[in-house]
């Protein structure tokens, strides 16, 4: 993985300092709170219901051992013991004290980490596959496109101060794990007709309160001109985004109302007054950060090992573990191990102290020291031997993180919602957690198979639930909270948005309700289809039938109960 | 940017009584107007029962923000409990008052007395 | 109005008028809103002068008046509203070589951005230099010592810094 070099180190040591600075001018009055607020954002912290939170980047998702020790340091430290992945690869500290934070960035540096724009109207952590480097059906790796463009979008003189947010996601696999079409701008490394090694641009895409699937304005961008034409879209965006109102600041409705042909114009008028060789990275500077990402030294292994075979025949706790949470490795005998932090009952996406030292532990001696945090929450190990798998689940399931449910019906996304975010219209985390429980038989969660189930407490869409096979929204209605069900979500390259199938729940009502919605796909499917399959074949006219008469089952049982 | 968003949350009815709610600037807890100064103790909190004594109270929590002890001072509509504790009566504000509903370990509701 | 360049607090030599008929009464350089900088390089040919504009302003209409004018204000109605960054890095590209002003309430976090992007001074309101004196300016320009981006600032990137050390090595 990405090392810092002098140059790295120097600048987010300085930026450490100026945080420090920015804090003391906060707290002696040179900086209002209005002012200090986007400062504070665009170095990841964020005043929530409780106390601030702090979110660090993890740029594409990629951690070593050292920097997860250090982490689990800082959360005993500093925290309550504990943090909480997200759904853009980062982690959150949710009870970090102002006056630490200049020491908890200078803890982060030590290990090569920062805060830089994780929050506030700027590029933000730039996300990617969790199985970069790892997939068989990669053109190319999109960790050194990731890296590249995490350096150049940090601190970017003239955007930082955007009309809102931007996210950047890069794939460079043909099954997209990075949900690129969701994203201000996407991008899927490709190869052209003559062999050339290029990049699709889609823009404004993104979930929120006014959900978009991104155009493609460039079919193919040549490696070489990345960053000339990032600026490019980025200064019709800063110059043209609308700042009248929040709620339209994004890309995304500057490429709808301006339309998807003529925003296409403008960033190519753009373009060609721009002198690309003095802006795009030198294509040394490319191979050198692409060299960081060099694979390991793999083992000569067999495909099929005979250790993993014998053990799985008489464990079946391993089998099924394997079987559920294994993704194929391009290298033979090895696979990527999806960890899902999703115990039933569980947080989504928190982790202990202990659980992270265990971890890193695991990681560094069976995985060359890499692992990666994925969009659902989740972590993976990106290089297991085969015939490691059974110590290294026996090491899992010691710190509680054997879950054999990745994918399945209870591994669900949830942002932290009302319990401790200050935008939040509802809970999340026990809506998915009433729903684990639910689901918490194995062999049911087996017989309804893949089914991401995404909740946001808020319509800014956190928890992704516009791209949920089954979405949930929590929203606040009449004094009280009120669920919203969608259903045909999709993040990948076949990105869909979830259709409502009727009128908003209360909390108590939504596991039975999920349930009446699994009964329809079980009636409705045929064959091996997944329920996100099912959805697409049949339309959500069925779905909404189904949950049409839990709603009237439910309303007789409240009268008669009456 | 900054003033599209205040702590406050809706809530019909009557507006009173009330207490005064703010996040500490340094430490970012939840803070509490109290008869003293500001207080971390939910139990603790001052109750304005007419509206003399909230405008006195807000004004209050306006003089702090300015002088960079607390931020988004704001008053919240309470029911009493039978031993006269405020109870925030929106579910968010009520949220404030105890700590996340998921770690009964953590935030107000572990290192205070219940109000309820 | 307080004026800090890089070098710190200086005079304004300019005098704001937002009328013709102001502008045309105000003795040495005046700043003018481009609407009248026709009218007003026509009537006075020899005069020094300056336009001001918001950030929002195209790219068109500032080009016609660079030429002549020796200064150009780019007005931010607020310090979180970027759109001036991206214009002063057109009216660069255009050549223009005279003063590049932010004026407006910005913050002393953002003057090396400004500086970045091609800006030679900020105008500030007198509130906002009496809570951010000229000194924290100063400091605030300073605190990053460095910047990966190709264009922008006065030395060269990270980027160009790496390769030059490789090739030099």
């Amino acid at each position: 993985m990405y090392r810092y070099d002098e140059f790295d180190e120097r600048f987010v040591r300085e930026r450490v300092a100026q945080f420090r600075g920015q804090v003391e001018r906060r707290l002696d009055g040179s900086l209002s709170e209005d002012e200090f607020k986007p400062l504070r954002l665009k170095n990841g912290l964020y005043l929530q219901l409780h106390a601030y939170m702090l979110r660090i980047a993890v740029p594409y998702g990629t951690l070593n051992s050292r920097q997860l020790r250090m982490l689990a340091h800082i959360a005993e430290t500093y925290d309550k013991g504990y943090g909480h992945f997200t759904t853009r690869q980062n982690l959150q500290f949710n009870w970090p004290k102002l006056k630490d934070v200049p020491d908890i960035l200078g803890l982060l540096a030590d290990v090569e980490m920062h805060c830089i724009q994780t929050s506030g109207n700027c590029i933000r952590n730039v996300t990617s596959d969790q199985f970069a480097g790892v997939a068989k059906d990669e053109v190319e790796d999109p960790r050194p496109t990731a890296e590249l463009i995490r350096q150049w979008s940090s601190l970017h003189p003239e955007f930082v101060w955007l009309p809102r947010k931007f996210k950047i996601a890069v794939t460079g696999a043909e099954h997209d794990r990075a949900a690129i079409k969701v994203h201000d701008i996407g991008l899927k490394l490709k190869r052209n007709d003559q062999g050339e090694v290029g990049y699709e641009v889609i823009v404004g895409g993104g979930l929120g309160r006014t959900p978009m699937i991104g155009k493609v304005v460039r079919e193919f961008l040549p490696k070489d001109e990345l960053l000339a034409y990032l600026e490019a879209v980025m200064r019709v965006y800063n110059s043209e985004g609308r700042r009248d109102n929040k709620f339209k600041a994004r890309v995304k409705i500057l490429v709808h109302e301006t339309g998807e042909e003529e925003f296409r114009a403008r960033v190519e008028e753009e373009y060609a007054k721009l002198d690309g060789p003095t802006i795009n990275a030198p294509e040394e500077e490319v191979e050198r950060i692409a060299a960081y990402f060099a694979a390991p030294t793999y083992e000569d292994l067999p495909e099929t090992s005979q250790v993993l075979e014998q053990a799985r025949a008489i464990d079946p706790e391993l089998d099924r573990f394997v079987a559920q949470n294994s993704f194929e490795h391009k290298q033979p005998g090895y696979i990527a191990l999806t960890i899902a932090l999703k115990e039933i009952g569980a947080v989504p996406g928190d982790m202990s102290a202990d659980q992270m030292r265990a971890f890193a532990d695991i990681a560094e001696k069976y995985s060359f020291d890499e692992f990666r945090v994925t969009h659902s929450q989740n972590l993976v190990l990106p290089h297991v031997r085969k015939d490691d798998l059974p110590a290294v689940h026996a090491a899992l399931k010691a710190a509680g993180l054997a879950s054999a449910n990745a994918g399945l019906i209870t591994d669900i996304i949830a942002c932290p919602g009302l319990d401790y975010c200050a935008l939040a219209t509802a809970k999340s985390i026990p809506i998915a957690q009433a729903i684990a429980k639910t689901f918490a038989d194995q062999e049911r969660q087996k017989a309804i198979g893949e089914l991401p189930i995404k909740i946001s407490g808020c319509i800014n869409a956190c928890g992704h639930h516009h791209v949920g096979a089954i979405g949930i929204l929590g929203l606040e209605k009449g004094g009280r909270e009120n669920y919203q069900i969608t259903v045909g979500g999709d993040a990948t390259e076949h990105a869909s948005l979830g259709e409502r199938l009727g009128p908003g729940i209360d909390a108590e009502d939504v596991p039975a309700a999920i349930e009446a919605i699994v009964e329809t796909y079980l009636a409705e499917k045929t064959g091996e289809e997944s329920f996100i399959e099912t959805v697409r074949r049949t339309g959500a006219e069925p779905f909404k039938a189904g949950f049409a008469a839990f709603i009237e089952s439910r309303t007789a049982q409240h009268e008669a109960a009456e | 940017m900054a003033k599209d968003h205040r702590a406050g949350s809706k809530v019909r009815g009557d507006k009173l009584p009330a207490i005064l709610m703010a996040s500490h600037l340094l430490e970012g807890d939840t803070v509490f107007l109290g008869d003293s100064g500001w207080t971390m103790d939910p139990t603790a909190a001052k109750i304005a029962h007419d509206a003399e004594t909230a405008a006195v109270m807000e004004a209050e929590g306006k003089a702090a923000a300015a002088a960079n002890t607390v931020i988004d001072p704001y008053l919240v509509p309470v029911d009493l409990t039978d031993h006269g504790l405020p109870v925030a009566r929106h579910f968010r504000d009520a949220m404030r008052q105890k700590g996340p509903s998921i770690h009964p370990d953590m935030g107000k509701q572990a290192e205070f007395t219940p109000l309820d | 109005m307080t004026l800090i360049t890089e070098a710190g607090a200086v005079e304004d030599r300019f005098t704001r008028a937002d009328t013709i008929e102001a502008a045309l009464a105000v003795e040495g350089p005046v700043l003018i809103p481009l609407a009248i900088a026709d009218e007003f390089a026509t009537a006075r040919p020899d005069t020094e002068f300056g336009v001001s504009l918001p950030g929002s302003a195209p790219i068109e209409d500032v080009k016609p008046h660079l030429a002549k004018a020796s200064l150009v204000a780019v007005e931010f109605p607020a310090f979180a509203d970027g759109r001036g960054f991206s214009l002063v890095k057109k009216i660069v590209r255009e050549g223009f070589s005279g003063t590049l002003r932010a004026s407006g309430p910005l913050i002393a976090d953002e003057f090396a951005d400004a500086l970045a992007c091609g800006f030679t001074e900020v105008e500030l309101p007198e509130t906002m230099a009496n809570r951010q004196p000229v000194q924290q300016w100063m400091a605030a320009k300073d605190t990053m010592s460095e910047h990966y981006q190709s264009g922008y600032g006065r030395g060269p990137s990270i980027l160009q810094k790496r390769l030059a050390a490789r090739k030099g090595a």
